[in-house]
């Protein structure tokens, strides 16, 4: 108790000294914790805008619909959704129905992807739906309204409200055409959405189909990402009375995806593994010197009689005080960044070419953090080892120097 | 004289003068080594959207690369395909035709690009020689077909397989034809794995009824960050009705990508040199700020403040010459054995698909000068910047308060 | 091929016995009583000519009602023998040159059939003209009628409105305009070079014509048609595709 106040006394003394260590140490674990949170948030803004756009956190298909695509395994949907939807964690159901074929209008035909959807559901959480005006929404699971690709819509020479006909395979074999009327425009910026999607009301695709209230996917949006695993087994059950339907984790159902991410991760990493080892040697070449610099001071307080025992002792405890103020306002400095970055977000679309999104799905040009405490206090923790570490070796050096020798030392 | 004196100084307090200089080598080196494994990334960013299917220019009849029109061809004038290939700058030139129709193997029918090339030309712009999961890259002559992986298994085909094309020739006709299946290509990318078939030229001229004509020229070039200026210096030697266009062009969703890498990458940047910076900043700063009394010793003896400041400046510049020599020849050792080793990823990761490039599952690091001056330039900033105010403050001391000073 | 089947429609309308009043829903129904289950073979020639080719094809059709289609080519040597099968809504392609039969899926059915400017889908299509549309008498001249069709609200349909131009002595089609959903005109098909085929007084010649590319046209020719032949539906089958 009475080493902590002395060391207390002994920071203070050298009040340049314990600042400039300070600074350097808690400047080190804001850049530190800020940039991880920043990262961290980014991630899983990635993850979130990916999943929305794709296929869930959590994706129900029957048997390897996922890699094959094959329009023969439907399921009944039979209020699946619903029951999924009302569990705790889940934020949204949505149910879809994928076929390709044919859009024709007056003047031309082109293959398309038809995707149908349940439009209330889709709309509160589609990122594509983001730039959408509120009136080229729509609404009706068994309308004729459709929305479609900016591109497909040019190429078909059509216009906001204008007809088209899209034709799909039947289950039995044979070829359905319905007709559809353009409501809105999709415009993702991802090429192959908008050169063939036509999104339509779940129930409009079905039926053209001819497999009324079954679909092809179920992608569900959970609240917190982190919730995957534990609700995976529990969506799984609710499909239970469904001969070879499967719920899937996103990382399986949008392997693409998961890889881009993790490739970027595993790149970011091992950037962050530089940063820290960076931080380490500065941290550790700070606190040395400052310590090495003070061997004549340990010579003085030896000379006064001072056992090697408390002198250690004695650093120890500057070097535990040091670094839980360094936590302290390196913490303070990451939690002041990490709170703007999350609310404000780093803005980039200054530092961009005018227009570029790409999707709302692989880049959002506002980067926002997100907080992980836990990581953060062991960084704050980090550097606390740091100080008790770097210490080591000058107490102990400091504590065997004869007095006389360690007062002539510079 | 200064110097020295400035050497002597650095030399007689070897413990604080090595503490100094490994910390600011080993920032040094880490940090060309972290931008190195950018440039690694990006090297392989821009390898996977030219190498796997564009190449980094595509000659070709204006508007072809955004409609494909059938009848946007050109004659493939082998003067003009060697006189590409002889031009500086340019590595490789294939000449390609290319058709959708129908795919077909017994029952299954499949939608396909096909693309006729030439199969050593090729090999000059592409990787798909490469990227073979199964069979053999056709030979010269050989009316054998390359068939994406993903579209081989919707079909069922196998190497050895026989194929049947179907599409609506240039006269009007039904062009059909059976090819043989050489071999199965699998880069990664869905949309060609699902739908690409590489043919021989004759064999689809053929089929096509368009003898001799190509739609585009494929190029490969050294620079291919450059390659707008290489485009215009083509311009001259190139028939006035064809146009190029380059890989930035042809995939403007890849350039997006690519710059918001950049972006991701300023920011990295400036976090490492910041942490890199603060360190240094720190130790130097320390290691001038504790020899006030030596200052102080120095002014009592009679030297003039402005020489005072001058030695210390010029013992960090000193210090920070060495750190920066051995730092950066340690970053490039480093930078090196990245490059050519790298971290695999294959056992997390499988090849990823990123705005129409493909990424193998590897981190590896390329050498660029620009990643070796700028970290230099800055840290020799940092270092003097660093030994500034400490030595005004020195010059500034009396002696008599620097010599009480601990 | 909705030409090929709307001129069979057409010949059949000709022949309808109208009475007095002109109840146009009842023409046509009258005209889709009569079709059914009646069948048809003929000698074709079919003149292309696009922006980028000109060609010639000599065919031989059949037909079974609406929902049965097959007809093989004659000339030139180099696609003698290509044959196209319509089943209900379903259409196969046979190669001779590699011996395969190729369905057409949905999304390549709106690709040019036989390089002319019918589509594959046309094919399929066929004519649902009396159940896709309802009719107006738009004008009626001393030589002929012309009745407007508009597409019923939810008709598969890309057209906005059809134009009929129908001889009133023969009940004869003359021409059919296409209009899209901004009553601008598409296209258009003319009838003429009306004469006695098959033991029936019919145009023996149709042109197509795309509007907005003025130098296209597709023309057909009907050099022989023989009605009510003993063809079941079991002759429209993937052998009978392959056969020959």
């Amino acid at each position: 108790m009475n080493f902590l106040s002395l060391a207390w006394k002994n920071l203070w003394r050298n009040r340049r000294r314990t600042l400039i260590t300070l600074s350097a140490l808690g400047l080190s674990l804001f850049l530190l914790q800020t940039f991880h949170n920043l990262s961290f948030g980014v991630y899983a803004q990635m993850v979130d805008s990916g999943v929305r756009a794709g296929s869930g956190h959590i994706a129900l298909y029957r048997s390897d619909y996922a890699q094959s695509r094959d329009e023969e395994l439907s399921f009944a949907e039979a209020g699946l959704s619903a029951a999924i939807a009302q569990k705790p964690g889940v934020r949204a159901a949505l149910p879809r129905v994928y076929l390709p074929g044919l859009a024709q209008s007056s003047r031309e035909s082109r293959g398309i992807l038809l995707m149908g959807i349940d439009p209330a559901a889709e709309a509160e959480v589609n990122p594509f739906w983001k730039n959408l005006p509120e009136e080229e929404g729509i609404t009706d699971s068994e309308g004729r309204d459709a929305l479609v690709g900016a591109r497909l819509l040019k190429e078909l020479k059509l216009e906001i409200g204008n007809k088209f006909v899209v034709t799909v395979q039947h289950r039995d074999g044979e070829l359905t055409a319905e007709l559809l009327r353009v409501r809105g425009v999709l415009r993702t910026g991802l090429k192959e959405i908008d050169a063939s999607m036509v999104m339509v009301g779940r129930e409009r695709a079905a039926a053209m189909a001819g497999i009324p209230g079954e679909i092809h996917e179920l992608a569900v949006i959970l609240e917190r990402a982190s919730d995957q695993s534990r609700l995976l087994p529990v969506l799984a059950a609710l499909a239970d009375n469904r001969p070879g339907v499967r719920a899937v984790p996103w990382e399986v159902a949008m392997p693409n995806l998961s890889d881009a991410i993790r490739l970027d991760y595993a790149s970011q990493k091992f950037i962050f593994a530089v940063i820290l080892l960076i931080v380490t040697i500065g941290v550790v070449n700070t606190l040395l010197m400052a310590v090495m610099e003070r061997i004549r001071e340990f010579g003085v307080l030896l000379a006064i009689g001072t056992t090697p025992g408390r002198l250690r002792l004695m650093i120890w405890h500057e070097a535990l005080l040091l670094g839980l103020l360094s936590m302290l306002l390196g913490t303070l400095l990451g939690s002041a960044a990490t709170w703007y970055l999350t609310a404000r977000g780093l803005d980039l679309r200054t530092l961009l070419p005018a227009g570029l999104e790409f999707g709302g799905v692989v880049f959002d040009p506002v980067l926002r953090a997100a907080w992980d405490v836990r990581w953060m206090l062991q960084m704050g923790l980090y550097v606390v080892g740091l100080c008790l570490l770097a210490s080591i070796y000058p107490a102990i050096k400091a504590a065997r120097v004869p007095p006389a020798e360690a007062m002539r030392h510079r | 004289m200064l110097l020295r004196l400035a050497f002597r100084n650095l030399w007689r307090n070897s413990r604080r003068t090595l503490l100094t200089l490994s910390a600011m080598v080993v920032s040094s080196a880490l940090l060309i080594l972290a931008l190195g494994v950018f440039s690694g990334m990006f090297a392989d960013m821009l390898a996977s959207v030219t190498e796997q299917y564009h190449g980094h220019l595509v000659i070709s009849r204006p508007g072809y690369q955004d409609d494909r029109n059938m009848f946007a061809h050109f004659v493939a004038d082998p003067t003009l395909i060697d006189e590409l290939r002889s031009y500086p700058g340019v590595r490789g030139a294939s000449p390609r035709l290319r058709a959708f129709g129908l795919l077909a193997h017994g029952d299954a029918t499949r939608p396909a690009e096909l693309l006729g090339i030439d199969p050593e030309r090729e090999t000059e712009v592409t990787s798909f020689a490469q990227q073979l999961i199964a069979g053999h890259y056709p030979e010269r002559t050989e009316a054998a077909a390359l068939i994406g992986s993903g579209l081989a298994k919707k079909l069922g085909v196998v190497p050895g397989d026989d194929l049947v094309f179907l599409t609506q020739a240039a006269d009007g006709s039904l062009g059909n034809d059976l090819i043989t299946v050489s071999g199965i290509f699998e880069t990664g990318a869905g949309n060609r794995d699902n739908a690409l078939v590489l043919v021989q030229l004759p064999w689809l001229q053929r089929l096509l009824v368009l003898p001799g004509k190509i739609h585009e020229l494929a190029l490969t070039i050294d620079e291919p960050m450059a390659a707008a200026e290489q485009a215009a210096s083509l311009k001259a030697g190139l028939p006035a009705d064809l146009e190029t266009r380059t890989w930035g062009q042809l995939l403007p969703e890849m350039q997006e990508v690519i710059a918001s890498y950049d972006v991701s990458r300023l920011i990295l940047v400036t976090i490492l040199y910041a942490a890199t910076g603060l360190g240094i900043l720190n130790t130097i700063f320390m290691s001038v700020l504790e020899r006030s009394r030596e200052f102080g010793i120095l002014m009592a003896l009679g030297m003039q403040p402005r020489q005072v400041r001058l030695l210390v400046l010029l013992e960090t510049l000193i210090l920070a010459l060495i750190s920066l020599i051995l730092g950066v020849a340690a970053g490039i050792v480093m930078t090196l054995y990245m490059q050519r080793i790298g971290i695999d990823l294959s056992p997390y990761l499988s090849a990823v698909t990123y705005a129409g490039g493909t990424l193998a599952p590897r981190l590896s690091a390329a050498l660029d000068g620009k990643n070796l001056l700028i970290p230099a330039t800055a840290l020799l900033l940092v270092a003097l910047a660093a030994g500034y105010f400490p030595a005004r403050r020195a010059a500034r001391l009396k002696p008599v308060e620097a010599l009480r000073e601990d | 091929m909705p030409y090929a089947i709307t001129i069979v429609v057409l010949f059949c309308l000709g022949l309808a016995s109208c009475a007095s009043a002109l109840d146009m829903r009842e023409l046509i129904r009258q005209v889709e009583t009569q079709y059914r289950g009646s069948s048809a073979q003929a000698r074709v020639s079919m003149e292309v000519a696009t922006d980028n080719w000109r060609r010639t094809l000599e065919m031989e059709s059949w037909s079974l009602g609406r929902e049965h289609f097959l007809t093989r080519i004659l000339e030139p040597p180099k696609e003698k023998g290509v044959a196209t099968l319509k089943v209900r809504k379903e259409v196969w392609n046979y190669l001779p040159k590699v011996d395969r039969v190729i369905k057409i899926p949905p999304s390549m059915m709106g690709g040019a059939w036989m390089g002319s400017h019918i589509t594959n889908d046309d094919l399929v299509k066929g004519s649902q003209v009396d159940e896709d549309y309802t009719f107006a008498l738009l004008e009626e001249t001393a030589t002929s009628w012309r009745i407007e069709c508009l597409p019923k609200p939810e008709a598969a349909v890309v057209w906005g409105k059809l134009v009929y131009e129908i001889e009133k002595t023969r009940k004869l089609p003359v021409r059919i305009d296409y209009y899209d959903e901004a009553q601008k005109p598409v296209r258009e098909i003319i009838f003429d070079e009306v004469r006695e085929i098959g033991g029936r007084t019919l145009p023996a010649r149709m042109t197509v014509r795309p509007l907005d590319k003025p130098a296209e046209r597709t023309v057909m020719r009907y050099h022989d048609i023989a009605f009510d032949l003993a063809l079941g539906e079991d002759f429209f089958s993937l052998r009978t595709l392959k056969a020959r």
